[in-house]
């Protein structure tokens, strides 16, 4: 008997539970501005808009490719849908799930009407969806011709919507009270013995390393595989005069193999443990002062600069050993934004409405300069106040050449995927470089065969 | 419980207490998973790493529940909790209410249809998820089945099976003797069907609606295709999603988040038990 | 009365046949037929005989998940009975606490795959990480481990309660009466145990089997196929070539793998009740 009044209280406080939840859902659900549920309340105010231009029926649906702007994309969608009451809906895929998120949505009915490809390579297996921009108001807006992407039959089908630059970040007060300044790295070697002596004397500098963990998590191996992974391409394609290539030949491997030796052993912890490690590990890392070094990008600039000045943080190029003296920031882009050609006229109209409005209006471009901390390749673009973006044109200024973005033209994210492995592995002990070599070179043939 | 009282009565061997300790410490191994995972939820981020990831929640690295609070306004996880919930029960419900229906009349009825329909529940039944993940998806996709309000349908497709080939088996078990009573008595199928019926299968609708509880509740893979990702997220859809978001991983919120998943499926297994074993063990026995 | 029935058939079996024939029948044809096309969404769909099914054999990354799923589900299987079928033996005893170490080894089942992989996957790198040895994201082997000890602790108390259920229905005057003819306990468990629980057998056997072949939750958490997809079981590889590998030729090579899937899982299931009921009816 008593076991039965436990279990009656007890299932009337589940219930209790259970219906407190909903009727939080409820309320959240009203005031939400969060992630989906933007769409359910803005789709009311749909016919409030008082442009009578085609756009004005249609909706927009963007698959966002960039998970750090996240935040920033809901809310200048919901300010557009409140100054136009065009309904905008942005879905951002997970890291490094873009792809199979953007596979699934196309197949749909109601799939996404602005999407991204990440540059030539990614635009072959979507040409057929491109909706031709050329003549576009974005297309005109651009600052130069280059920043549009051409198919092979000379559609013009992507436009780059933003410019970034990466490089390694560094701890300027930390490196000066390990009694070096910025100026002292001009090459590998500077970097090297730099970071060889923080790394031996951490204990007395008060940091874990010099280096932050190179994390080989989903999260984080990107910077490994796909961006450090451009400097062997970019040199290879500099010596051989190329752009692309369907065999690459692995000339600059050792650099490779150099600038990542010293990132795993010049690090704030042990290599076996790389594998487990998070972009937000190594973060935190770098906010936490644990580290002097960082090897990431502009897009870090919003969250770095919540805890350092202007004059704290510098990003300096990755010193590769083959040209130092001449070697600027990685600069380039690979978002390129794609009208889906599939979706209704007024879909199609109210999303080419909405990309101008982006990088045209005050309200636009405002959000992504500040809140995105984006330099976008419009000529009606505001100016960023992003740091290294300034460093990065100072670099430039200085007669360095920035390092082109070639990793848009690896051959596919499977070839990244197994370079991402191969390098866990050597990280960790249990693989050797010669695995990293094959996943290179032979797995970028192996690719281009089987994607032909 | 009757069943307590006559253990008192057996006289109990050395050997039976040095089992009982065996078994116990292998309990221990099994609830410490969840153990270990409520107390990372009550650390802070740099706590949770693979390094200290046995350590307690004491001290610097106790941080009470600000990770349960983040991760539920961040992930909107209680409305992911409610469209797991209206799925799940909408599902069950109507997936017990149609296929118990559907099965008496395979059982009763002799003819070529009956037999196929049978047939076709056994055949559907190993067919893996794979097979028909897009083709589904996008057949739920044109026919607008993708919101947690409708998506029952779907699960009814292809739960199907199971269900109607576990009542079939009870059904067939029965005496027909009952049922052509009702019917001299002048009830129609339906009455008979919901009047007599039903009420003798209860054992077999306790543990059909458990199995395909334990599935819909959990699975993962069909929602995060068929659903409209655009506005609904299930609990296992956001649990993936914790892992890749933001280019980051909350290990905090996303423990914590398991908490609130598994702790009032836990509660309600305790309290119903009883239900959920016998019907595991009725399930196994008619398949 | 079977008349009767018979004129009610549309509220009998039309809902079911109709959400069966949206959620299953359809889908399963359609899904057949695509495996014979080259696709990306559905717009164009280009037919391209079975050359989809020429590229399955070829792909090494397909056959190496086929040998991986197949000697997981065989060593899963094989452990998670021998387990559970001790611990039912146990259980069946009548110690003290039955009942609260049944909820226990039970209670595994409740928990999702997505989420009992990353609470493993929390844990068994933790205990890597003390033994010194790399994380499971780093070795195959250890991979491989840890989705059976996975497995082995979600399916074992549902095994169990199952084996429980089939030893509670020996009959006690067959064991008495063996023990009176002198066997030893390994005899009666040999010669009468065993043979009476057979049925649970089956069912044990065949679950186990068609789950562990059918695993995706638990490797898609657990090891997500790493390294270098040296774990990646088969509904996982196809569920990668499906969605996550670009291009319009990946679909259709999915869609054929998922067909050769569904056969080597109905082939499975055939002659697993086959072997197994057969020794049912010596018994």
């Amino acid at each position: 008997m008593k076991k039965r009044v436990v279990s009656i209280l007890l299932t009337a406080a589940m219930a209790v539970s259970l219906l407190a939840g909903c009727g939080q859902t409820g309320s959240g659900n009203t005031a939400s501005t969060d992630n989906g549920s933007a769409a359910t309340t803005n789709t009311g105010s749909g016919d409030t808009g008082k442009a009578a231009a085609d756009g004005a029926n249609g909706k927009v649906y963007y698959l966002n490719f960039k998970p750090e702007a996240d935040e920033a994309w809901q809310k200048l969608a919901e300010a557009y849908t409140n100054e136009t009451g065009v309904p905008v809906t942005v879905v951002t895929a997970a890291s490094g799930q873009y792809e199979t998120t953007l596979q699934a949505e196309m197949a749909k009915t109601d799939a996404p009407t602005l999407f991204q490809v990440n540059g030539p390579v990614g635009l072959k297996n979507w040409i057929d969806y491109c909706y031709d921009l050329a003549g576009s108001d974005i297309a005109n807006n651009l600052t130069s011709d280059a920043f549009a992407l051409k198919s092979e039959d000379g559609i013009t089908a992507g436009i780059a919507y933003v410019i970034e630059s990466y490089g390694i970040i560094t701890n300027v007060s930390l490196l000066e009270k390990a009694g070096y300044k910025v100026d002292d790295i001009k090459s590998f070697d500077d970097l090297k013995k730099i970071a060889d002596d923080i790394q031996a004397r951490k204990d007395e500098i008060g940091v874990k390393g010099a280096f932050t963990s190179a994390g080989m998590d989903g999260s984080s191996d990107w910077r490994f595989k796909t961006h450090l992974a451009n400097l062997p391409i970019y040199y290879e394609y500099k010596a051989d005069g190329i752009s692309q290539t369907d065999a690459i030949k692995g000339t600059y491997l050792d650099n490779y193999k150099k600038v990542f030796d010293l990132y795993i052993t010049d690090s704030t912890v042990d290599p076996s443990q790389l594998a487990s490690k998070t972009g937000d590990d190594s973060e935190n890392e770098f906010l936490n002062g644990e580290a002097v070094f960082f090897q990431n990008g502009s897009w870090e600039y919003s969250a770095l600069s919540a805890k350092y000045s202007d004059d704290e943080i510098q990003m300096i190029p990755i010193y590769f050993g083959v040209d130092d003296a001449n070697e600027g920031l990685c600069t380039g882009t690979e978002n390129f934004w794609c009208v889906n050609a599939e979706a209704s006229e007024e879909d199609i109209a109210a999303t080419l409405d909405f990309m101008n409005w982006c990088v045209t209006s005050p309200t636009g471009t405002a959000a992504m300069a500040d809140d995105m901390g984006f330099v976008i390749p419009f000529k009606t673009a505001a100016e960023s106040p992003n740091a290294f973006v300034k460093q990065d044109t100072a670099i430039t200024a200085a007669g360095k050449t920035p390092v082109s973005w070639n990793f848009t033209t690896m051959p596919s994210e499977e070839w990244k995927n197994g370079l991402g492995s191969a390098l866990t592995a050597y990280a960790a002990g249990t693989g050797d470089w010669k695995a990293v070599e094959t996943a290179f070179v032979d797995g970028w043939a192996k690719e281009i065969e089987a994607n032909k | 419980m009757a069943k307590t009282k006559e253990k008192e009565i057996i006289v109990r061997k050395p050997i039976d207490n040095v089992i009982t300790l065996i078994l116990a410490l292998l309990s221990l191994l099994w609830i410490y998973p969840v153990v270990m995972i409520i107390f990372n939820s009550l650390k802070v981020e740099s706590a949770i790493s693979t390094d200290k990831i046995f350590s307690l929640p004491i001290g610097e690295a106790f941080n009470g529940v600000a990770n349960y609070i983040h991760g539920v306004q961040q992930m909107d996880f209680l409305q992911s909790f409610w469209y797991s919930l209206v799925i799940t029960v909408s599902s069950v419900v109507l997936i017990i209410l149609c296929c118990s229906m559907c099965a008496w009349y395979v059982s009763r009825v002799n003819s070529l249809v009956a037999k196929c329909i049978y047939y076709l529940c056994v055949f559907s039944m190993v067919v893996p998820f794979q097979m028909v993940m897009f083709t589904l998806s996008k057949t739920a996709d044109s026919l607008k089945l993708n919101t947690p309000y409708n998506i029952c349908i779907i699960y009814l497709g292809f739960g199907a099976g199971l269900a109607v080939f576990m009542f079939t088996g009870f059904m067939k078990s029965m005496p027909l003797e009952i049922e052509e009573a009702a019917m001299i008595d002048g009830c129609n199928p339906l009455q008979i069907f919901f009047k007599v019926v039903l009420p003798i299968t209860k054992p077999t609708v306790i543990s059909t609606a458990i199995l395909e509880t334990m599935w819909v509740w959990n699975d993962y893979l069909l929602p995060t295709l068929v659903l409209d990702i655009k506005k609904y997220k299930t609990i296992p859809m956001n649990i993936q999603y914790f892992r890749g978001s933001y280019g980051s991983v909350q290990m905090g919120a996303m423990m914590a988040c398991i908490v609130i998943t598994i702790i009032p499926i836990i509660v309600l297994y305790l309290v119903c038990q009883k239900y959920i074993i016998e019907g595991v063990v009725a399930g196994a026995v008619k398949g | 009365m079977e008349k009767a029935i018979k004129k009610y058939w549309i509220i009998f079996i039309l809902p079911t046949m109709a959400a069966f024939l949206i959620g299953f029948v359809w889908p399963f044809i359609w899904g057949i037929y695509l495996s014979l096309n080259k696709f990306q969404t559905l717009k164009k769909v280009e037919f391209v005989g079975f050359s989809n099914y020429i590229k399955v054999f070829q792909d090494e990354t397909f056959l190496h998940a086929f040998w991986f799923t197949a000697l997981f589900t065989l060593v899963s299987t094989i452990v998670i009975n021998v387990l559970a079928f001790a611990v039912a033996m146990l259980l069946t005893r009548k110690i003290r606490g039955t009942n609260v170490f049944r909820t226990v080894f039970f209670m595994p089942n409740l928990i999702g795959g997505i989420v009992l992989g990353y609470i493993w996957q929390s844990l068994l790198n933790g205990l890597l990480y003390i033994w010194d040895k790399p994380l499971l994201a780093l070795s195959a082997t250890e991979g491989f481990w840890g989705l059976v000890i996975l497995m082995g602790w979600q399916q074992i108390g549902y095994m169990m309660i199952i084996y429980i259920a089939g030893l509670q229905n020996v009959s006690p005057d067959l064991i008495e009466a063996a023990q009176i003819d002198g066997a030893s306990a390994w005899d009666v468990l040999k010669h009468v145990k065993i043979p009476m629980v057979m049925p649970s057998i089956t069912i044990c056997t065949f679950l186990t089997l068609t789950n562990s072949f059918k695993l995706f939750d638990q490797n898609l958490s657990l090891t997500g196929g790493e390294p270098a997809k040296n774990t990646q079981m088969l509904a996982l590889n196809i569920y990668d070539t499906y969605y996550a590998r670009s291009g319009a030729q990946w679909k259709g090579i999915g869609q054929a793998k998922a067909v050769v899937f569904f056969v080597i899982v109905v082939a499975i299931s055939l002659i697993q009740l086959k072997f197994t009921r057969s020794k049912e009816v010596q018994a």
